[in-house]
C-alpha cells in the first residue's frame, strides 16, 4: 500500500516537474526578444554552449562509467590488478590509457573514481594523460590534418607516451597519498551501497544515483572552464598572439603551449588548429601544442580542481608544463 | 514522507538540459554548435540525461525511516540532502547558468570579428603552403616509384570494368555524399582530382568544399583561368587592397570552438561598398595572386548576388583514409 502510494507520488512529481520545465521554457521565449546585448556576447555565448553541448555526452558517459566502477569494482580487484612495482604500475596505466578511447572531459570522473577505489595516484595520472592523447581517432585526425603525413601523428603518440610516463614517475616521487579532496575518498562516503547481497536492480539504481551526484559535482567546473575558454576565444586574438612569435624555437614552443592551454580544444579536433600554424612555427612547437593540449588545458584544470586538492593540481600543471617544454627543447633538433 | 526540495531541483535541471538539447536538434540550431557527425552521441547524451532524471525522481520523496542525513562536516561529495547554504547556492547557479543563456539568447553564427581573432589570412596562406608541400612530396613519391605512375589511368578504365572485390564493397556501403561522412580513400581523392580538372566550372558545394580547395591549391597552375562558383561571407583584413576581400567560410571539426577559417581571396570593384558578414553567391575566374610571398588562388568575381545566411553556415573537413 505504502509502496504504491510512493511510486504514484513519484510519477506525479515527474509530471509536475515536466510541466514546470515547459512553463519555464515558454516564458523564456517571450523574454528572448526583450534582451539586447552586443554581438560579441552572443558569439561568446555560442562558443560557450557549443563547448558544453559537445562535452556533455562525453562527460555523461564518463560519469556513468565512474558509477559502474563505484558499484561493481572493489578495492580488492584493484589491489590484484595493479602491479606492486611502481614503474610497472605507471607503464601499465599509460598503456591502458592508450587503449582506452576517452576524451579529456570524460576521463576525469573515471580517474577520480579509480583513485578513490585505491589506484595509486601516479597510475591514475598515467591513465589520465594517455587516455585522451593516444587513441585511434586522435591518430587519424592528426594524420589527416597534417596533409596525410604520418610523421607528425606518430611523433605525437610516441613522444606523448614517454612524456606521460615521465610525468607519472615524477608524481610518484612527490606524492604518496591519493590527493583527492577531503571527503572524496571512498570510506567517507557514508552509506553502504555495495554489499554483494544487493539485487542487481538496486545496484543499477545506485549507479545512476551516483552518476547524478557526480554530474553535479563535475558539471559546475566544466561550465566554468567552458566559459573561460569561450571568453578567451571571443576577446583574445590568437592570430595576433601568433604574430608575436619571433621565430626562436624556445619562445615559439612556449607560445604554442600557452595557446593549447587557453584554447582548451578536444584532442580529436586540435590537430586541425595546429596545422593552421604549421608554417608560422617550427615543427617542435606544433608538436608541443599537440602533446600539451590533451594533457592539460584551462577547461581540464577546472575539472581537476573538482577532484583533487588545489595544491596537487597546481603542482601537476607545473610538472606537466616543465616536462613537456623540456622534452621539446631537447628533441627540437630532430625536426 | 518527506519532500526534498534540492533533489527536485536537481531533477528539473537534468530535465531542462535534456529538453534544451532536444530543442536544439528539433530546431536545427544544433548545426550552429556542433558538427552533425556528433549528432548521435549528442542524442545518446539526451537519453542518459533522461535516465538520470528518472533515477533522480526516486529521491525527491523519502520515507521518514530512510531519511538520509549526510551533514557530516568532511563530506564534500554532495548528495543533495544537506541543507542549503551559500556555497551550494553558488554551485547551483553555475549549473543553471548555461540553461539560462541557452534558452534566453539565440545562438549566433560566427562572424568576421571571430575570423579576425583567428587570423584568417594567416590560416589561408598556411593551408595553401601545406597543400603545395604535400603536392611536391606526392610528385616526388610518384617519380621515385615509376610503376605507380600509370595507376590512375589504368584505374579509370578498370573502374568501369568493375573489379569484383570493389563491387562487393560498394554494394555494402554505397558511396555516401553526405556532408558528415565525407571520407575518401586516396584512390578516390585522385579520381576526384581528375574529374574536377575535366569540368569547365568548379562548383564549391559544401560537401566538397575542403576537398576542392585542396585540389585547387595543390595544382594551382592547372586551375588558373577556370570558372568557379561559390558562396561565403565577406571578410576584410588589414593588408588587403580596397577592391579585395576574402569570401570566407568556417570549418568545424567538433564544435564552433575549434572553428577554422577557409575561403578564397577575391577581387571585385564594388568591394568597398560590401559590408563585412554579407553573404554572397559569386561566380568568377581563378587567378594566381601572391600574398606575403605565397601564391594563392584569387577569384576575379564577374557575377555576384547577396544571399541570406545559409541554413547550415559551416562546412566540415573531409578526411582521406590512410589506405
Amino acid at each position: 500500500m505504502f509502496r504504491i502510494f510512493r511510486s504514484s507520488l513519484i510519477d506525479f512529481t515527474g509530471i509536475i516537474l515536466f510541466g514546470l520545465a515547459i512553463f519555464l521554457i515558454t516564458s523564456s521565449e517571450s523574454l528572448r526578444d526583450a534582451i539586447n546585448l552586443p554581438t560579441s556576447v552572443y558569439n561568446m555565448n555560442t562558443i560557450f554552449l557549443s563547448i558544453l553541448i559537445e562535452a556533455l555526452p562525453f562527460v555523461l558517459i564518463g560519469v556513468v562509467i565512474a558509477g559502474v566502477i563505484q558499484i561493481f569494482i572493489t578495492e580488492d580487484h584493484i589491489k590484484r590488478w595493479i602491479p606492486k612495482n611502481k614503474l610497472m604500475a605507471i607503464i601499465m596505466s599509460c598503456v591502458v590509457g592508450a587503449f582506452f578511447p576517452a576524451c579529456e572531459c570524460g576521463i576525469v570522473p573515471i580517474v577520480r573514481r579509480l583513485v578513490a577505489k585505491g589506484v595509486p595516484i601516479y597510475a591514475g595520472i598515467g591513465f589520465l594523460l594517455t587516455g585522451p592523447l593516444i587513441n585511434p581517432i586522435v591518430i587519424l585526425s592528426t594524420y589527416m590534418a597534417f596533409g596525410n603525413d604520418l610523421k607528425i601523428a606518430l611523433s605525437r603518440m610516441i613522444i606523448g607516451f614517454f612524456v606521460a610516463i615521465l610525468i607519472a614517475f615524477v608524481i610518484s616521487l612527490l606524492f604518496k597519498s591519493n590527493q583527492l579532496k577531503v571527503g572524496l575518498t571512498n570510506s567517507s562516503c557514508g552509506h553502504t551501497h555495495s554489499t554483494p547481497t544487493e539485487s542487481i536492480t538496486r545496484k543499477i539504481a545506485n549507479v545512476l544515483v551516483h552518476s547524478v551526484d557526480e554530474f553535479f559535482d563535475m558539471g559546475k567546473y566544466l561550465i566554468i572552464g567552458a566559459l573561460l575558454a569561450a571568453f578567451v576565444q571571443t576577446y583574445i586574438s590568437t592570430g595576433a598572439l601568433a604574430a608575436t612569435g619571433n621565430g626562436e624555437v624556445a619562445s615559439s614552443i612556449a607560445l604554442m603551449m600557452g595557446l593549447a592551454y587557453i584554447l582548451s580544444l578536444c584532442s580529436e579536433a586540435d590537430a586541425f588548429i595546429a596545422a593552421s600554424f604549421s608554417n608560422v612555427f617550427p615543427t617542435a612547437s606544433i608538436l608541443a601544442f599537440l602533446v600539451y593540449g590533451p594533457m592539460i588545458d584551462l577547461k581540464n584544470t577546472m575539472m581537476m580542481l573538482s577532484v583533487f586538492k588545489a595544491r596537487f593540481v597546481v603542482t601537476f600543471v607545473f610538472i606537466v608544463t616543465v616536462i613537456v617544454f623540456g622534452t621539446f627543447i631537447i628533441v627540437q633538433g630532430l625536426y | 514522507m518527506r519532500f526534498h526540495m534540492q533533489q527536485a531541483f536537481r531533477a528539473i535541471i537534468l530535465l531542462l538540459f535534456a529538453i534544451y538539447i532536444i530543442k536544439l536538434h528539433y530546431t536545427g540550431d544544433i548545426l550552429k554548435l556542433i558538427n552533425p557527425k556528433y549528432d548521435v552521441i549528442s542524442q545518446l547524451g539526451v537519453i542518459i540525461l533522461l535516465v538520470l532524471f528518472v533515477a533522480q525522481l526516486q529521491r525527491v520523496w523519502s520515507a521518514k525511516s530512510e531519511d538520509h542525513d549526510d551533514d557530516h562536516a568532511d563530506h564534500n561529495h554532495d548528495h543533495g540532502y544537506s541543507s542549503m547554504n551559500i556555497k551550494k547556492l553558488v554551485s547551483y547557479s553555475i549549473v543553471v547558468f548555461p540553461l539560462l543563456t541557452g534558452f534566453l539568447l539565440p545562438p549566433s553564427t560566427l562572424n568576421a570579428s571571430i575570423a579576425e581573432k583567428k587570423g584568417a589570412m594567416m590560416s589561408i596562406t598556411n593551408s595553401a603552403l601545406n597543400n603545395k608541400k604535400e603536392e611536391e612530396e606526392l610528385a616526388a613519391e610518384v617519380e621515385s616509384s615509376q610503376p605507380e605512375i600509370n595507376l590512375p589511368d589504368d584505374q579509370t578504365q578498370g573502374e568501369l570494368e568493375n573489379p569484383p572485390e570493389n563491387d562487393l564493397l560498394s554494394d555494402d556501403n554505397p558511396p555516401d555524399p553526405n556532408l558528415d561522412s565525407n571520407t575518401y580513400s586516396q584512390e578516390e581523392f585522385r579520381q576526384m582530382a581528375q574529374d574536377l580538372e575535366k569540368q569547365s566550372t568548379v562548383h564549391m558545394d559544401d560537401s566538397v568544399y575542403t576537398l576542392n580547395m585542396d585540389i585547387i591549391s595543390m595544382n594551382l597552375e592547372k586551375y588558373e583561368g577556370k570558372e568557379i562558383v561559390l558562396n561565403g561571407f565577406v571578410y576584410k583584413e588589414e593588408g588587403l587592397k580596397d577592391n579585395q576581400f576574402v569570401l570566407a567560410r568556417f570549418i568545424i571539426t567538433h564544435c564552433v570552438a575549434d572553428a577554422g577559417v577557409t575561403g578564397f581571396l577575391s577581387e571585385l570593384d564594388e568591394a568597398v561598398d560590401l559590408q563585412e558578414d554579407t553573404w554572397l553567391e559569386a561566380k568568377g575566374t581563378i587567378a594566381i595572386q601572391e600574398y606575403n610571398g605565397v601564391d594563392l588562388p584569387m577569384i576575379k568575381i564577374t557575377e555576384w548576388k547577396k544571399i541570406e545566411e545559409l541554413e547550415q553556415p559551416y562546412i566540415y573537413p573531409h578526411g582521406i583514409m590512410i589506405r
